[in-house]
């Protein structure tokens, strides 16, 4: 295990060497620190080009330059970008929180979405749910990133505005989504024509009940979830996530979940009290997270039985819907003030966040998800795709194996045989997709930072080279190669704990 | 470690169709259409590889559709704008010329009557004009051009270098592997979006570093598409040489390769006449989703101002030039998006066409619609015999 | 272990919670299953196909039905349509009752309740059929707690006792492994302590010994015969082996393209087969022992090794030149990225005269394919020495290889992998010629053609392409290709384990005719030594990478000396009940004798 480990950052170490190499090679061609003052017409125009020769050491030869920048790299000195003269050291403090944020919450809505979908696309092989899965997919796959960021930041940010602003409720379009999501759940949920029909009126039913609420109660001014929304989300997840996780059969666990959520039923008010009386903080809620996580854990451990491990499961999985959903109550309660607070346009088009905002903790995590949702879904939007037909594949494959029908001939039920032998075996795959998405994630970054005027590292990268300076390109690329790293060593150990037949140390 | 080949009896949902027929013919007992597999046999009988794959190929509507497209824009595109020295049919062969504006810039093109519009019309700037009063027909489908030549090109570099490192690798393995995949990881470590920046940058400063001439600066410019695209075919292989090595590693190892030696043959002869035919699936497929890869990166490029610039046309710069204007001149920004977006798209259904049509896998299990109207069928037959 | 019977209807178990059909227990001899007209169909390019075609027999507890029949006659689907695991573009009509209950359109819902409770299945494969990434003992814990109300301390209590009972050594260290990590034969005891699991009624075996080595093939039937004295459950064994059945079975049903060509007893079957079809079967299948008259007195010839020590070169003509020798030879699989050389065959001293066919017979893993490659240099020989027609070749140069290669052909196992699938056949039988003798044009296909006729397939093939020809007809081209140059050696790798037996007998007479008019000597690697009976004068029997005997055939067949020959050849099953019983008990007294040694 060490020894593997050793190799691979040795390995790791050697390839960001040589791409440091390669990339200063090439971009010593590619910049021209003095196009400028070539071109110039000033009067000193001498004077200036051997000052900026001075400056950047132009007399040497590149590789003179280079180990001046190796030198002081590893000694943790990333240079300075010459034109400002800033510190590169001091750009990239928030530039690469701002960047990780952004691939971060990309990636993982990417692969939750992808996957489920996918999986779903498998199970209902040549359908016309699947068919149309499969052209949307074909659809996103190709859709330019710079395109989808500029037509979220034109026309959905602007739209949305306008319409909080002045709501003129498109009846036609709510009935087109109401009629498409019960052509989902129908298409998704399958089964004979009759089942169909009433998923699908079910489901246009609700969609439209829910739009129909928020668009004409006034609910989008001030959104809440409240102690209603909870104990309908509450029951759901039970019922939802034992049904996956256990079946509906295994009482205990059915009933954990059921406890787990009137707990947060019962905790929602002391909550209330909580959040408004204390100053909040991210160490805090991590650590009501955690928390909840725990009570979870332990009252599905409370209930006993043979199956106890499967009772924590279901409540802990429970446990953190709800806590999502208690956070997300919270912040769209701060929805009202923030509104106003940003002149009535609260769909963020510029920047990670609104400057000089400082009312509270709610308020800033509104503003961070206001600022964080139009790249993100830029992102996802791309990413999904891959994920989804990839997750298809592998689900398609693994359900032909053997080991499938064996189960099936073991008088398992079809949720067992899908969720417990399929689905384990067709995940393992997209732990060597994954390393290798985030790569492209980062490269889409950098033209949805740029679009979104993101003070992240893709924009730092863009603006650098644009400007000729190479010392923070270097270093958007060293982290960049280093961020590639290191997801590929996740997914290697991922593997290794998914696939029992892989060993790390061989 | 397993040196030895099981003795490996066919199971029989894989029943070989051949050996059904064979045992036909040798023991007359039993006509066709009976026993497993029969269905598939009388599928694949005469016919030679391409055309099994051929035949797959045009059964899937989604490639059809995408081979459609892509021939009806590129049609129009070079027949339009004219190829080179040939001009094309459209009134305004210079992108870059202005006029005066007609329609307040609005599209003039106008949908047929079917479509519930006036009746087809081009009018005299189908996709409108830009503030300055350029024709966006002309812009577009000069762009479309561009996108098209740097797809082509870019394809085919990648194909060379990826299929060249591939098949080495995967072929003479050891040393020659393990250097060939070092560089391949090294170019996957960065994103092609940054890589291709770099690229986009070093064309486009080299004129000026080298200090040629303006007569060649500007041969140089006219041609920079094409450059661009030789560049940018330097960073999109290592994925294709990855799934081409591992076909060869695979391929390698098969008892045909082995009697290719044992019969003498040399490593070109093996690499080219045994390997490499049988690995054209692999590359056809990948190389085909890497243009699609192509025609989004160059795009991409080009709005980032890392690509294509001026005299040269990019969908990507028209969007990035007229992205302030989405909300009084909505059309410049959705008429090079659409195209990009059909490019990109029919080439990917290529693909996945081929994809299906190559993979021995691909078994058709029939839709449960298809079922049920077997199920009759079947019933009636039953039916019938009672 | 075995001397201790194990009740399996004693063993501790909680409340069934899958109700199943009828009742509770079953007494041997009573009904279980009743099937009548059952018809299996498969939706393949809009039409309907049969793969089963009404079927009609009757099981009783304790009884094992044979269902026989090559590749593609329909013996799988027709049992997996019992438990509606067909694929999903297939249909079972017709009727079949499992102690009165109907199966066939028998809703999911019920029917889950039936399988692995009622109805359980042995697969073929038992490294497919195992879930890779759960441990065996989750795996029959599962189906336990599937169909009984069981908590996991009493369910894990009764899988180590289905683990002791199907005899897996140190159960509870097992329980807790891959299937990755354990043995073939193992995994396969694994399967049946699964399928046991929950007292089934009927219980189908579908292939369960094909894929195992003979040996292990054995210990597996072996197992097979106890379980039927212990459980009461009715048995349907499916298989292409004559051997197997001959072991097994009390009724046999013999399958041709899905249709039932003959169905008896088992002393009707194999003593006086009806059906044509069947007798071919029969005649097809190359019976151990029959080839060689039995030996009197002891064995004169043959070499065995004893305390590690390789056995010597066999004495030979001094004034005649081998066609292959193996002089204390060692073969490696060189090193190949991080995985080190690994040497798959240690001091082989061999010699194959002219005209001569050596069989070398071993296991998967004994490394006799590996001496097969060594011998057309697809391998390196890293000590010792190997000659081919009095050419040493141990340290040839690739490129002084060439006049070797004319003297050596190869026929490999996989028919459909031996011929570049993008060339049409006619080219790659042309191959060695256009590249050693340089011929083209009208003069090569005439060559070509000859060769076709040589093997006995119409000219007209050779612009076909790999894909369209059947199994038996590739193997040809391979032996056509291998002959091309008339080689004075001609390897053998297993060209007809492949292959099913009416087209290996026919191959295996094509063979020997071809043989005896060109005189090549040849090297025949086989698993299966009734085959290489059939064909070589001498044997040399391999195992862990060693030879450990060698000698002619007759005596090595009929007074093997080696134990692990003994063992080898008592595990061989052959198509005749009586004979087989007799083997049988001298297999079974191996096995148990090895036991105790162990």
């Amino acid at each position: 295990m060490v020894r593997f480990l050793a190799r691979r950052l040795a390995m790791a170490l050697g390839i960001l060497l040589a791409l440091s190499i390669m990339v200063y090679a090439m971009l010593d061609m590619a910049l021209d620190p003095l196009g400028d003052l070539r071109t110039s017409t000033a009067p000193n125009r001498a004077q200036l080009l051997a000052n900026r020769i001075a400056l950047l050491n132009l007399d040497q030869p590149w590789y003179v330059r280079y180990w001046d920048w190796l030198t002081s790299f590893v000694r943790g000195d990333f240079g300075t970008a010459w034109r400002t003269g800033r510190q590169v050291n001091d750009m990239l403090g928030g530039a690469i929180a701002t960047s990780v944020q952004l691939v971060f919450a990309a990636t993982l809505l990417a692969i939750i979405f992808g996957v489920i979908v996918g999986l779903v696309s498998a199970l209902r092989q040549y359908t016309s749910f699947d068919y149309s899965i499969t052209f949307v997919s074909f659809v996103l796959y190709s859709l330019p990133v710079f395109w989808v960021a500029v037509l979220l930041k034109q026309f959905l940010a602007i739209g949305v505005n306008d319409f909080l602003n002045r709501p003129v409720i498109n009846w036609p379009g709510v009935i087109a989504v109401s009629v498409v999501s019960g052509l989902f759940w129908a298409g998704a949920l399958g089964g004979e024509l009759l089942r169909k029909l009433i998923t699908f009126g079910v489901a246009a039913a609700v969609s439209f009940g829910v739009m129909f609420f928020t668009l004409t109660s006034g609910w989008l001014n001030a959104p809440n979830i409240g102690i209603v929304g909870l104990a309908v989300i509450g029951a759901a997840a039970a019922y939802t996530v034992t049904l996956i996780s256990a079946g509906l059969g295994n009482k205990r666990a059915l009933y954990a979940s059921l406890t787990t959520a009137g707990v947060a039923l019962a905790l929602y008010f002391p909550l209330q009290f909580f959040f408004a009386g204390y100053v909040m903080s991210d160490w805090i809620m991590l650590g009501l997270f955690v928390a909840s996580i725990g009570v979870a854990l332990l009252i599905g451990w409370l209930y006993g039985g043979p199956d106890r491990a499967v009772s924590m499961r279901a409540a802990a999985i429970v446990a953190v819907l709800l806590a999502v959903t208690v956070f997300v109550d919270q912040v769209m309660r701060a929805w009202g003030g923030y509104v106003e607070l940003v002149g009535g346009r609260p769909i963020a088009t510029i920047g990670a966040q609104t400057p000089g905002l400082d009312a509270g903790y709610w308020t800033a995590q509104l503003d961070k998800f206001t600022h964080l949702l139009l790249p993100t879904i830029a992102l996802v939007l791309i990413s999904f795709a891959g994920y989804t037909r990839y997750q298809r594949g592998s689900m398609l494959e693994v359900l032909n194996q053997d080991y499938i029908r064996t189960a099936r001939a073991k008088g398992l039920s079809e949720r067992v045989v899908i969720v417990r032998h399929a689905l384990r075996n067709a995940l393992m795959p997209l732990a060597s997709i994954v390393p290798v998405d985030i790569v492209s994630l980062i490269g889409g970054a950098v033209i949805t930072e740029t679009i979104f005027g993101w003070g992240g590292m893709g924009k730092m990268f863009i603006d650098s080279l644009r400007d000729s300076m190479i010392d923070p390109v270097m270093v958007y690329v060293m982290i960049t190669g280093a961020l590639a790293m290191i997801a590929n060593l996740i997914a290697d150990f991922l593997y290794a704990i998914l696939d029992p037949r892989i060993r790390v140390d061989a | 470690m397993n040196d030895e080949r099981r003795a490996d009896v066919p199971k029989d949902i894989e029943a070989t169709p051949e050996e059904q027929r064979l045992i036909d013919q040798q023991l007359d007992a039993s006509g066709p259409g009976r026993g497993e597999g029969a269905g598939e046999a009388k599928e694949v009988e005469g016919l030679s590889q391409n055309q099994i794959v051929w035949g797959r190929f045009i059964r899937h509507k989604g490639a059809i559709f995408g081979m459609v497209t892509l021939a009806a824009i590129s049609l129009l595109a070079f027949s339009s704008m004219g190829i080179g020295p040939i001009p094309g049919w459209w009134i305004f062969q210079d992108p870059g010329a202005s006029g005066p504006i007609v329609n307040g810039a609005a599209p003039t093109l106008t949908l047929p009557s079917w479509l519930g519009g006036p009746g087809f019309a081009l009018g005299e700037h189908p996709f409108g004009q830009d503030n300055i009063g350029r024709d966006n027909f002309a812009q577009v489908l000069q762009g479309v051009q561009t996108s098209l030549l740097v797809m082509v090109v870019l394809g085919l570099v990648a194909l060379l270098i990826g299929v060249t490192v591939g098949a080495l690798s995967g072929y003479y393995r050891k040393a020659t592997d393990m250097a060939l995949m070092r560089v391949t990881d090294l170019v996957l470590t960065l994103p092609v979006i940054v890589l291709g920046a770099v690229l986009g940058r070093l064309v486009a400063t080299l004129p000026d570093k080298l200090g040629w001439s303006d007569d060649f600066r500007l041969g140089f410019f006219e041609y920079m598409p094409l450059v661009l695209a030789m560049a940018l075919g330097m960073i999109l292989w290592p994925g294709l040489a990855r799934l081409v090595r591992g076909e060869f590693m695979s391929l390698r190892e098969r008892e045909f390769v082995d009697s290719a030696r044992v019969a003498g043959a040399s490593d070109w002869r093996i690499i080219t006449k045994h390997i490499l035919p049988n690995a054209v699936g692999v590359i056809i497929v990948n190389t085909t989703l890497l243009m699609s890869a192509a025609v989004v990166l160059e795009t991409a490029l080009s709005f980032l101002g890392f690509g294509i610039r001026a005299p040269n046309v990019s969908l990507g710069t028209l969007i990035a030039e007229n992205q302030g204007a989405f909300a009084s001149r909505p059309w410049l920004f959705w008429w090079p998006g659409l195209f990009i977006i059909l490019i990109a798209l029919s080439v990917n259904f290529i693909g996945d066409g081929l994809r299906d049509a190559y993979d021995p896998r691909t078994k058709r299990i029939p839709s449960k619609r298809q079922m049920d109207k077997a199920d009759a069928k079947l019933l009636a037959q039953n039916g019938r015999a009672k | 272990m075995s001397e201790q019977p194990i009740a399996v209807s004693s063993l501790s178990r909680g409340e069934k919670m899958s109700r199943g059909v009828g009742s509770g227990t079953i007494k041997k001899g009573e009904l279980i299953l009743e099937v009548r007209d059952l018809t299996v169909r498969f939706w393949v390019n809009n039409d309907w196909f049969v793969a089963a075609d009404s079927m009609t027999f009757d099981l009783s507890a304790g009884e094992v039905l044979a269902i026989v029949g090559e590749s593609g006659s329909g013996k799988t689907q027709s049992s997996m349509s019992l438990i509606g695991l067909l694929p999903a573009n297939g249909r079972s009509t017709g009727s079949a009752k499992l102690k009165g209950t109907e199966l066939i359109g028998m809703p999911l819902n019920k029917l889950r309740e039936v399988r692995g409770n009622e109805i359980a299945v042995i697969f073929q494969e038992p490294m497919t059929a195992l879930n890779p990434v759960y441990t065996v003992g989750f795996q029959i814990v599962e189906t336990l707690r599937t169909h009984f109300v069981m908590n996991p301390t009493d369910a894990k209590d009764r899988a180590l006792e289905l683990m002791r009972l199907v005899e897996i050594p140190n159960p509870e260290d097992s329980f807790n492994k891959f299937p990755h990590q354990l043995s073939g034969g193992q995994r396969q005891r694994i399967m049946i302590a699964q399928s046991l699991s929950c007292d089934p009624k009927l219980l189908i075996a579908d292939e369960p010994t094909t894929a195992l080595d003979v040996t292990v093939q054995g210990e597996i039937l072996k197992l097979m015969r106890e379980l039927r004295e212990r459980v009461d459950a009715a048995i349907i064994l499916i298989t292409h082996d004559m051997g197997v059945v001959a072991d097994m079975a009390d009724r046999i049903i013999v399958m041709k393209d899905g249709r039932v060509v003959e169905h008896g007893t088992s002393e009707q079957i194999f003593g006086a087969p009806k059906h044509p079809y069947t007798q071919q079967l029969l005649a097809a299948v190359p019976h151990l022992g029959s080839a060689s008259e039995p030996l009197e007195g002891v064995p004169r010839l043959t070499l065995i090794a004893r305390d590690d020590k390789p056995i010597p070169l066999t004495s030979g003509d001094s004034s005649v030149t081998p066609a292959l020798l193996l002089e204390n030879a060692s073969i490696e699989y060189p090193k190949a990225g991080r995985r080190a050389a690994f040497r798959a065959a240690h001091q082989i001293n061999l010699r194959v005269d002219p005209g001569e066919v050596i069989g070398l017979v071993g296991e998967s893993g004994s490394g006799k394919t590996t001496i097969g490659r060594a011998a057309v240099a697809l391998l390196p020989v890293v000590e010792g020495k190997i000659s081919v027609a009095g050419r040493d070749i141990t340290h040839a140069r690739p490129k002084d290889l060439k006049p070797f290669r004319k003297d050596v052909g190869i026929v490999f196992q996989d028919p459909g992998s031996s011929l570049n699938p993008r060339l049409p056949v006619g080219e790659s039988i042309g191959e060695p010629l256009l590249l050693h003798q340089g011929l083209k044009g009208a003069e090569l296909s005439k060559r070509v053609e000859a060769l076709l006729d040589s093997v006995e397939l119409p000219r007209a093939m050779r612009n076909r392409y790999p894909h369209e020809l059947s199994g038996g007809q590739r193997q040809r081209i391979g032996i056509a290709r291998a002959l091309a140059l008339e080689p004075k050696l001609l390897i053998a790798d297993e060209p007809t384990s492949a292959l099913d037996v009416s087209v290996q007998a026919r191959v295996l007479l094509l063979f020997q005719e071809l043989q005896q008019r060109y005189g090549f000597a040849c090297l025949f690697i086989s698993h299966d030594l009734a085959v290489v009976e059939m064909l070589s004068e001498r044997i040399a029997v391999m195992r862990n990478g060693r030879l450990v005997e060698v000698g002619p055939t007759r005596e090595i067949v009929s007074a093997p000396q080696h134990p692990y020959t003994q063992r080898l050849l008592s595990a061989v099953p052959v198509p005749d009940p009586a004979e087989q019983k007799k083997r049988r008990e001298l297999r079974d007294a191996i096995i148990a004798k090895e036991k105790i040694v162990s």
